[in-house]
């Protein structure tokens, strides 16, 4: 029985650490394996709110972004208080902070609406959030922030370096166990059946005294600071810059909605399937086809959609429902 | 200098106007949110530059030209994906029409380029006590309201458009009463993609360089919140809705721009999102829904 509930957990702690092994023994694949944590993050964050609510957060790379602004703004402002690698510290909580304000803000405001007028409302974010930070000219306006500089001064040339090129991968492994484990915790939680039942049937869950926004407020806000503390550390602290025009990019909500549909939303397995074929087919298809990766992907989710709504996940239930292996995959 | 501006406002308002009535055709029928919407708009500025480029028609005539298009690929698109999507949750079809979006611009993106393009009709100029308008613009001006108007006749007043009406009422009590509804589910998505491709046409009339396979992302928000305006389902509302917007973002621009030390094009861009959060929150039902 605890095997049974630990199992897709422990399945995805075992992708990670493979992942994890590969990246250790041959330097050369240390790249690819951040480029596919990335994407399985990424999934991950985003299907904490779309998988759990069944809702469309449209405006998601936008807290991708914020957090990416959250820290740069922590070490550009605070590299003179010489307070050593504790900046790094102060560059992930402002990264949480600004992102648990926005998804409070923006969430607060669209979650009490239901399916569609929430899709409205959310996808205006990144674009209002990206005129709102170039017209208003502030945290560097269109010219964005650069970090390089005071990361350097704060942490010496050699250290900065590897901050950029090998922890901030670290980092991002340490993110997507978290958010596994966040997922994990949700899914055999009272938010997590609360938030099932809302999927299933919004009245219904009503009638029942399940306060609906509540518990996807709860969601969004967690799904959105996850999101924060991956665009901390592989947009700021691996890039050592941000710029506006590159950080509130929307193919980045695409590629999260890919990357859910095509390995099962609402599943803990899901994202990190879906994040590790599209992280290799990504890497293998800038390569063979440069510039046309998204008038590949689009296609695919319709088909997604119209063939296989359940992803990779749903498919593979189907085929073992019954069978000893149907209480491993959860 | 304030009230020709809103003069302007008001002209554009009435391409906004016809911009959003496609969106709010779909919505209100099949309950569908077009969430790819902009890439239509930019589909058919791509068809009035091409065909002022190439053959040199100018853009008032391209517009039959947008409406064959859209309605075709509404046709096609609805056949091939929504018609299978219409019992799914709504999920699937915020995410197919999103995905079909995003199909269109990178299409556009390998036919003509990532390049911003744009082209010039030069009919002469209006010249008012409070402003001088290029008569292209009114042109915009008066071909919108005719295409609204012949809209409204075609639903008001036709077989047609009285078994549409039917269907929105009752979707059970219309295939009863005999009424195809897959069929005019199809047609009613044709429409709508047609007149946005159509207010496409029109819209490169205030835009001059601002053709590029990614201007619709802008344009989606814009419509939001004009529908969100106009309470969603009612293409009418919709069309009052852009007159609104149009007067709301040219007034802001004006006054945004006395602010030292920003740039007001970008923060208009953010008012309109804060319009649309702010209906959303006091009226989501919109300030000319009924309800």
């Amino acid at each position: 029985m605890i095997f049974q509930k630990y199992s897709s957990f422990l399945l995805a702690l075992i992708v990670f650490a493979v992942l994890f092994a590969i990246g250790m023994v041959s330097p050369s694949m240390w790249q690819p394996i951040a480029l596919i944590m990335f994407y399985i993050a990424m999934g991950q964050a985003f299907n904490i709110f779309m998988g759990m609510t069944g809702y469309v957060n449209f405006g998601y790379v936008a807290f991708l972004a914020i957090g990416s602004y959250g820290m740069a703004l922590g070490v550009s402002r605070f590299y003179q208080t010489g307070i050593g690698l504790w900046l790094l510290f102060v560059g992930f909580a402002l990264a949480i902070v600004m992102a648990a304000i926005l998804s409070l803000l923006v969430g607060g405001i669209a979650l009490r609406l239901r399916g569609a007028y929430f899709a409205i409302a959310t996808i205006g974010v990144n674009e209002g959030l990206k005129y709102l930070i170039e017209g208003g000219k502030f945290w560097g306006g269109s010219e964005g922030i650069i970090i390089s500089k005071p990361m350097r001064a704060t942490f010496g040339r050699h250290l900065a370096n590897s901050l950029s090129t090998f922890w901030a991968d670290v980092f991002l492994f340490i993110i997507a166990l978290l958010a596994a484990y966040l997922t994990f915790r949700f899914m055999h939680s009272r938010v997590g059946y609360a938030l099932t039942a809302v999927r299933e049937d919004e009245d219904a869950a009503k009638v029942m005294g399940v306060n609906a926004t509540k518990y996807k407020l709860i969601a969004f806000i967690v799904s959105s600071c996850v999101a924060g503390l991956i665009g901390a550390t592989t947009w700021c602290l691996k890039s050592t810059y941000v710029f506006p025009e590159d950080v509130f990019e929307i193919s980045y909500t695409v590629e999260a909605i890919v990357i859910v549909m095509l390995g099962g939303s609402g599943t803990l397995l899901g994202p990190i399937i879906g994040g590790l074929i599209y992280g290799i087919c990504k890497y293998w298809l800038a390569v063979l086809l440069p510039g046309l990766q998204l008038l590949i992907l689009a296609p695919l989710i319709i088909l997604i959609i119209v063939a296989f709504p359940g992803g990779i996940v749903g498919v593979i239930r189907e085929r073992i429902r019954g069978t000893v292996l149907d209480q491993v995959i959860v | 200098m304030l009230s020709g501006n809103l003069l302007n406002g008001i002209i554009l308002g009435a391409v906004y106007g016809l911009m959003t009535m496609g969106l709010s055709l779909i919505f209100g029928v099949l309950k569908v949110v077009n969430v790819g919407h902009g890439a239509f708009i930019m589909l058919g500025a791509y068809v009035a530059y091409w065909m002022f480029t190439l053959f040199g028609l100018a853009p008032i005539l391209s517009v039959p030209i947008g409406l064959i298009l859209g309605m075709a690929l509404g046709f096609l698109f609805f056949y091939l994906v929504m018609k299978r999507l219409l019992d799914a949750p709504e999920l699937s079809t915020l995410l197919a029409t999103f995905a079909i979006g995003i199909f269109l611009e990178e299409i556009a993106k390998v036919v003509w380029g990532p390049d911003f393009r744009g082209y010039s009709w030069d009919v002469g100029t209006l010249h008012l006590p409070i402003a001088t308008i290029p008569m292209a613009k009114i042109y915009a001006l008066l071909s919108s309201i005719a295409i609204a108007i012949a809209l409204y006749l075609w639903f008001k007043k036709t077989r047609a458009g009285t078994a549409l009406r039917c269907l929105v009422e009752d979707k059970e009590g219309a295939r009863v009463c005999g009424i195809n509804v897959t069929g005019f589910y199809a047609l009613s998505f044709a429409l709508g993609l047609g007149f946005t491709v159509l207010s496409g046409v029109l819209l490169t009339l205030f835009i001059p360089v601002g053709i590029s396979p990614y201007m619709g992302g802008i344009y989606t928000l814009k419509a939001f919140v004009i529908a969100v305006l106009g309470g969603l389902a009612s293409p009418w509302g919709a069309f009052f809705g852009g007159f609104i917007f149009g007067l709301v973002e040219n007034g802001s621009y004006s006054l945004l721009g006395l602010i030292p030390n920003v740039e007001p094009f970008s923060l208009t861009q953010f008012v309109a999102f804060m319009v649309l959060l702010v209906i959303l929150l006091v009226k989501p039902e919109g300030l000319l829904g009924e309800k």
